[in-house]
């Protein structure tokens, strides 16, 4: 666009510039799909080629055994012992990713657009400074304080400490409202909300506003018809943080029927590796490859936990590509 | 006549009364759970806990105890030198990209941008990497050994570990979707201007790029350390801390610290200290871009 002047484009040196800068950018594409590929083509061998040194680049025996895992768990007896692999089927741990991911959403996006609008149209001009400060701070404080505190809240809900036995408290630990009450309220989608809401004329609201619309008239009819774009943006970013969450639910879920499909990954593949560096390769771990799952299976997992961030890009994409306007904490 | 004042001030009440009522249920859960655990944590971390009996004050026990700790040192100088590299050697990269990529052609930028993001689940990409970096049957050694050199042990050697974990965040940046928004906003006109004055491809994008997107530059920035410095995830999954103790970050430490050995009050100790070094370097950072702004 601007930086390279329209009218000289067709010199030589420009041109060559011009070709660099072009390569530079489809490198980056490259090595960016690179890894998701590899993800994927792993996903589809069969064990002997997992482990295969070098790797090929494409399966020989392309195999969706895997993937079947999807509705079958799977455990190894060896030796009088038994091992599981999967203690239940990869759509239970699935399912609970999704549960907990559109629960906390469901909640926090309405009360942050609320928010931002309150702050962007509703309160008076000193009102309105404090509260963006108040709202606004989490996003500055690192994440990692509220870590412990939060789980001796959750403990001993809502009160932290046992206070007395007459007042009720409950242990939500292990529980869905442990993966959904946090995340209820988030600054950054406020952050964005607002950025956003600050761009629509006073005048317009105002306007309705004579006209006698009332409030919630103003903003049913009006502003969210108008924001769609910013409801898209906001709901990517609130779906692949929320989606990617795993210090909270490794912390606060030790039952593993209450486990995200980012929990049960780890622990496969902390297993794998441990064994195998040890002692080269247990016999469980041979056993396990006998039957054919591997690496495969915790990229077949993946590329399954993949799928649903991918399908809310694929519907918020027209409104990312655009680019997202942001103003500062100011 | 009279009426119409009436109205306007009986409107301006509707309006902030409307306010408030939109921010009460944000507000429900910004107190209960950011403002209530924040002050939480400078309680516990007076205290010592004890699995069954009630938690009793111990005074600055828990800071001398993390103090003392021989880790405490080392975890600290990890973490530091962690996030040093990381800010060094992505940050910038996603703002050259952005800025570059807007010299395509629309239609390009479109194809490019939609092949970067194609997502992929954060954990699933971490353990993807873990694989690659894999010494006996990962890509990278198979690489490099194609390539004639000799294959490295890569997360397992002390020397490589830290850079290892900083090659997946160098290649699966997306271009920052905030900074294009930034550069879409530069009016045109100021580079044609710039250029009846001669400017080239350099003096522009000193002059008026970087000038215009300074703002959402430091914003990033601050949130970019924050995050960097409190980074679990990746040395979690791919090196649980080690070789030795050389990739364990404050964050892994005080999760360890209070979940595995179960002393909440060291935990919330070693937090507040991460807090506050945190909160200093914020202030300095955005001292220095505001007067940066200024001038």
């Amino acid at each position: 666009m601007p930086l390279i002047a329209r009218v000289g484009r067709n010199k030589l040196s420009v041109k060559f510039w011009l070709a660099f800068i072009t390569s530079f950018l489809w490198l980056g594409v490259a090595l960016h799909l690179f890894p998701v590929w590899w993800m994927f083509t792993s996903s589809i061998k069969p064990v002997p080629e997992v482990y295969k040194f070098p790797p090929t680049l494409w399966p020989h025996k392309p195999t969706l055994v895997c993937y079947k895992l999807f509705f079958q768990a799977i455990g190894v007896s060896y030796k009088g012992a038994y091992s599981t692999v999967l203690p239940f089927p990869v759509y239970v741990y699935f399912k609970n990713s999704l549960i907990y991911t559109l629960g906390a959403m469901a909640i926090q996006i309405p009360v942050c657009a609320l928010v931002a609008y309150s702050l962007s149209k509703l309160h008076s001009p000193r009102w309105s400074r404090i509260l963006f400060l108040a709202f606004i701070t989490p996003l500055l404080i690192p994440a990692q304080i509220y870590l412990i505190p939060r789980v001796l809240l959750f403990k001993n809900f809502p009160y932290a400490f046992k206070i007395s036995s007459n007042l009720p408290s409950v242990n939500l630990m292990n529980t869905t409202w442990v993966m959904i009450l946090p995340f209820c309220y988030d600054a950054f989608n406020v952050l964005l909300f607002k950025g956003f809401f600050d761009t629509i004329p006073e005048s317009l609201v105002n306007a309705a506003r004579l006209d006698g619309a009332s409030e919630i008239g103003i903003l049913r009819r009006i502003i969210i018809p108008l924001s769609k774009p910013i409801f898209a943006v906001v709901s990517w970013f609130s779906f692949s943080g929320l989606w990617n969450r795993f210090l909270w639910p490794l912390t606060v879920l030790t039952e593993e029927k209450m486990w995200p499909i980012s929990l049960r990954m780890n622990l496969l593949q902390t297993n794998l590796e441990s064994e195998h560096l040890q002692t080269g390769m247990s016999e469980l771990d041979l056993i396990r490859r006998e039957i054919g799952l591997g690496w495969n299976l915790i990229m077949a997992m993946g590329i399954i936990q993949s799928i649903p961030i991918f399908i809310v890009f694929l519907i918020c994409r027209e409104y990312l590509m655009k680019g997202i306007r942001l103003r500062g904490f100011k | 006549m009279k009426s119409k004042p009436r109205t306007r001030e009986r409107q301006l009440k509707h309006k902030h009364r409307a306010g408030w009522l939109y921010s009460i249920p944000g507000f429900i859960f910004l107190i209960l759970f950011f403002w209530y655990p924040l002050i939480l944590s400078f309680v516990v971390a007076f205290q010592h806990w004890h699995p069954i009996r009630p938690p009793v004050y111990v005074g600055l026990n828990n800071f001398q105890l993390v103090f003392n700790h021989p880790l405490t040192p080392l975890v600290f100088k990890n973490t530091l030198i962690y996030a040093g590299l990381r800010i060094a050697l992505t940050f910038l990269i996603p703002i050259i990209v952005a800025i570059l990529i807007m010299e395509m052609r629309k239609s390009t930028i479109r194809t490019m941008m939609i092949l970067w993001f194609i997502p992929t689940a954060g954990v699933a990409l971490t353990i993807l990497w873990k694989y690659i970096y894999n010494p006996f049957y990962g890509l990278l050694n198979a690489i490099f050994v194609g390539l004639g050199f000799a294959p490295q042990r890569w997360l397992s050697d002390k020397n490589l570990t830290m850079l290892c974990l900083i090659l997946p965040s160098l290649i699966m940046f997306a271009p920052g979707l905030i900074y294009i928004g930034a550069l879409q906003t530069i009016p045109e006109e100021l580079y044609e201007a710039a250029e009846l004055e001669g400017a080239g491809f350099w003096s522009k994008i000193w002059h008026i790029t970087l000038p215009r997107i300074r703002p959402v530059i430091a914003m990033l920035l601050i949130l970019a350390v924050i995050s960097a410095f409190q980074e679990f995830n990746l040395p979690y999954i791919m090196t649980k801390g080690g070789p030795g103790n050389a990739t364990l970050f404050a964050v892994q430490y005080l999760w360890r610290t209070a979940f595995g050995y179960m002393k909440f009050g060291e935990g919330t100790a070693i937090a507040i200290l991460l807090f506050f070094f945190l909160l200093a370097l914020t202030i300095i950072q955005r001292k220095f871009f505001r007067e940066n702004v200024d001038e």
